[in-house]
């Protein structure tokens, strides 16, 4: 009966959440303002290319006068140009309309500016003089190198391998810091879009009255269990809402939108940081939902229990106020502190062991610390929701609450 | 004689320092409906949740069935509370499907009686209405079909007809008649004297946290004087250690004999006392009479 009941209220929660267009409409539209931005960067972008691509391109009759001596006459009047005599007469030309620019290629291109004078064609039209100088210079100090490899080393365009050694031990790594950081990606995601939820879902059968009923009905822990259940399930599909439109955008536009190039074969699972990652997550969100869950239990109305959920809130955000502390120097006591501090902890913890310097027996003390205080915040929540939620508009005393015997 | 389906012993509920219910005993058997009387505040409400386990109560016992009530029973139990209230946001099958399938209804057992309760009771056309969306008076009706449509052994109503028309209170009325039909054992918590007395085998009557009457509609209206003399007369009534005047407006009166005093007594007197009187009735305490001599003095002191 309990296991068919829980089967009950989960499905009750989950479809009665998913099936409502406030939902949808909240759901989808995050995933719709990335749709709409990703069209505004690929039109952007195209946009630029062809601009950019245009101005390099470009043709247009100009005068330079070359200092260094990298410029010669055959790249210059490849670009459309022919070398002027004398850079006043050059300027006075461009002035009068006589030739659209001038190029002043100065003796060390890499230290002094080149002065480019041109015929006004507008803010977008202007980029094109530069643009060709800057080309022509690039050409001829690719001539003068006489070697495309050279160049392309000179351009900083090189490929590099790289292999970290930990006590002897090959480490993976930016390639092992990634995967189970996701934990923590989804930890903060799940808690911000569910925390108002997981506060307000108790708060529902002490509004409407429903209370009675159900404690006549269901043991309140097969309740309480049941609305964290579906409240998960509920953020599963709001995440694959959200990451949907990321992944089919990066798999079909990756090129247009300029999205770097994600070789997700490199990346390493090491075994150890993502089991920990992992079951911090679950704890952690034990423990956020045991809490909230509670919260809600013992607060009268939804604007009352709102107070509580800013704090809440702050609490997964003070880790970040110090990740550079905790990048550097993860045993400095405040680092330890939030390492330790229940509400702290799952957010230190997950940032810590993605960048491995979460040891085991750190990592063992904040499990035991958050599944601990997790499952004992769930039973302070069916307890308080057993007593609280009777006092239909009145706050109740959690002292009294929890004197109280035989509950749940 | 069997064992009372609903079994309460020394019951006393505290709350802080303050006593609601103190050693309050009576038994429900199984089949008959019961009437749990009392004016607001005299601790019936705080007696059910104590029973069907919603509080923790201070001492006694309290059982069904034998033993303390625990929500794996609620299959076999059918409980409307005084504060009424369902999911709001939901449609109306949608809830009576839920609370059916919690109650052990298969989804199709669960979703064809609604269907077929919501007929009876004129809203088959609310079937995917939000329950927001309804009157208070549907959404009456709506939990009521919730509270028995596991045909429950035993049905605790708390004020069911609080907040019906008198149209929908005779329609909730022959369902509850059709439960007790059907076996039921009802416990029903009103205040309407006409409900108990059609509907009730035996009451029980709270004032203050204790029992004031209990038995048989007929023995607690024979406890409260057995009978009202009704009389039309002239001339004034005589103060009498045989009864008390209920209520009189020079031309007729109410009378209530005291403890011993028969009603040839009582005319004898007022003859000889020399009122002309024209007619001569006994009649049986109404339960409504009973409830305003028990409780009259205290609505008074609440007024004052």
């Amino acid at each position: 009966m309990s296991q068919h009941n829980l089967r009950t209220v989960v499905a009750f929660e989950f479809l009665r959440v998913v099936t409502k267009r406030r939902f949808w409409v909240a759901s989808l539209a995050v995933p719709l303002a990335v749709a709409v931005l990703f069209t505004v960067v690929l039109l952007s972008n195209q946009s630029t290319d062809q601009t950019s691509q245009a101005q390099k391109n470009a043709q247009f009759s100009f005068t330079y006068t070359d200092a260094s001596g990298l410029v010669t006459d055959a790249v210059a009047a490849e670009f459309g140009g022919t070398k002027a005599s004398d850079g006043a007469k050059a300027i006075a030309d461009v002035k009068s309309g006589t030739v659209e620019a001038y190029f002043a290629f100065p003796a060390n291109p890499a230290t002094e500016p080149v002065h480019v004078y041109g015929v006004d064609s507008g803010v977008f039209g202007n980029g094109k003089y530069s643009a060709v100088a800057r080309q022509i210079l690039v050409t001829a100090a690719q001539q003068k190198i006489g070697s495309p490899e050279l160049s392309a080393v000179a351009q900083g365009n090189v490929s590099m391998t790289e292999e970290m050694y930990r006590a002897g031990q090959l480490t993976s790594g930016l390639n092992g810091v990634i995967p189970p950081l996701l934990f923590l990606l989804i930890f903060y995601v799940s808690i911000i879009l569910l925390g108002n939820q997981m506060l307000n879902s108790t708060l529902e059968e002490k509004e409407n009255r429903v209370t009675e009923m159900i404690l006549t009905t269901m043991n309140p822990t097969t309740l309480i269990v049941g609305k964290v259940v579906s409240l998960f399930l509920v953020g599963v599909v709001q995440m694959a809402t959200f990451a949907v439109p990321v992944v089919v955008g990066y798999l079909f536009f990756r090129q247009n939108l300029n999205l770097p190039n994600l070789d997700l074969s490199h990346l390493t699972l090491e075994p150890q940081a993502m089991i920990v990652g992992f079951l911090l997550l679950v704890g952690g969100f034990l423990l956020f939902t045991g809490t909230l869950v509670a919260i809600g239990a013992v607060v009268p109305t939804v604007k009352e229990a709102g107070a509580f959920f800013g704090p809440m809130m702050i609490m997964i955000f003070i880790p970040f106020y110090v990740v550079s502390l905790i990048v550097s120097d993860p045993h400095a006591v405040i680092v330890q502190v939030l390492t330790y501090f229940p509400y702290t902890a799952p957010v230190t913890a997950m940032l810590r062991n993605g960048l491995g310097s979460l040891s085991l027996l750190e990592s063992l003390i904040v499990l035991v610390e958050v599944f601990g205080l997790g499952y004992l915040a769930l039973r302070v929540a069916v307890r308080l929701f057993r007593y609280g939620s009777i006092s239909y508009s009145s706050k109740l005393s959690v002292r009294t609450a929890l004197r109280r015997e035989g509950a749940g | 004689m069997a064992e009372p389906l609903v079994h309460i012993t020394n019951f006393r509920m505290d709350f802080g320092d303050k006593t609601v219910v103190r050693d309050l005993s009576f038994d429900v058997h199984a089949g008959e409906t019961f009437g749990f009387l009392g004016s607001n505040g005299s601790g019936k409400t705080t007696t059910l949740r104590a029973l069907l386990g919603i509080y923790q109560p201070t001492g006694g016992v309290l059982h069904i069935d034998g033993k303390v009530f625990e929500p794996r029973d609620g299959a076999r139990l059918g409980y409307l509370p005084e504060e009424r209230g369902l999911y709001k946001k939901e449609s109306v099958l949608d809830v009576m499907e839920y609370f059916g399938r919690l109650k052990g209804l298969s989804r199709t057992g669960a979703v064809s009686w609604s269907r077929a309760y919501l007929e009876r009771v004129g809203l088959a056309d609310k079937v995917a209405t939000r329950l927001d969306k309804l009157s208070g008076g549907q959404q009456q009706k709506i939990q009521l079909g919730v509270t028995i449509m596991n045909e429950p052994e035993l049905l605790i109503l708390d004020e069911p007809t609080q907040g019906f028309d008198p149209v929908n209170r005779r329609l909730l009325m022959d369902i509850i008649d059709e439960q007790k039909r059907a076996g039921s054992t009802v416990i029903m918590v009103t205040h309407q004297m006409d409900e108990v007395e059609r509907l009730c085998d035996r009451v029980i009557l709270l004032k203050d946290g204790v029992a004031a009457a209990y038995g048989t509609v007929e023995d607690v209206q024979d406890s409260f004087g057995a009978t009202t003399i009704r009389l039309h007369c002239t001339g004034t009534l005589p103060t009498s250690e045989l009864y008390d005047v209920v209520s009189t407006d020079g031309r007729s009166a109410d009378l209530a004999p005291r403890p011993g005093a028969d009603a040839a007594t009582i005319l004898r007197e007022l003859v000889t006392a020399g009122v002309a009187v024209t007619s001569f009735t006994t009649e049986r305490t109404s339960l409504e009479e009973i409830f305003i001599r028990v409780y009259g003095d205290q609505h008074e002191l609440a007024e004052a």
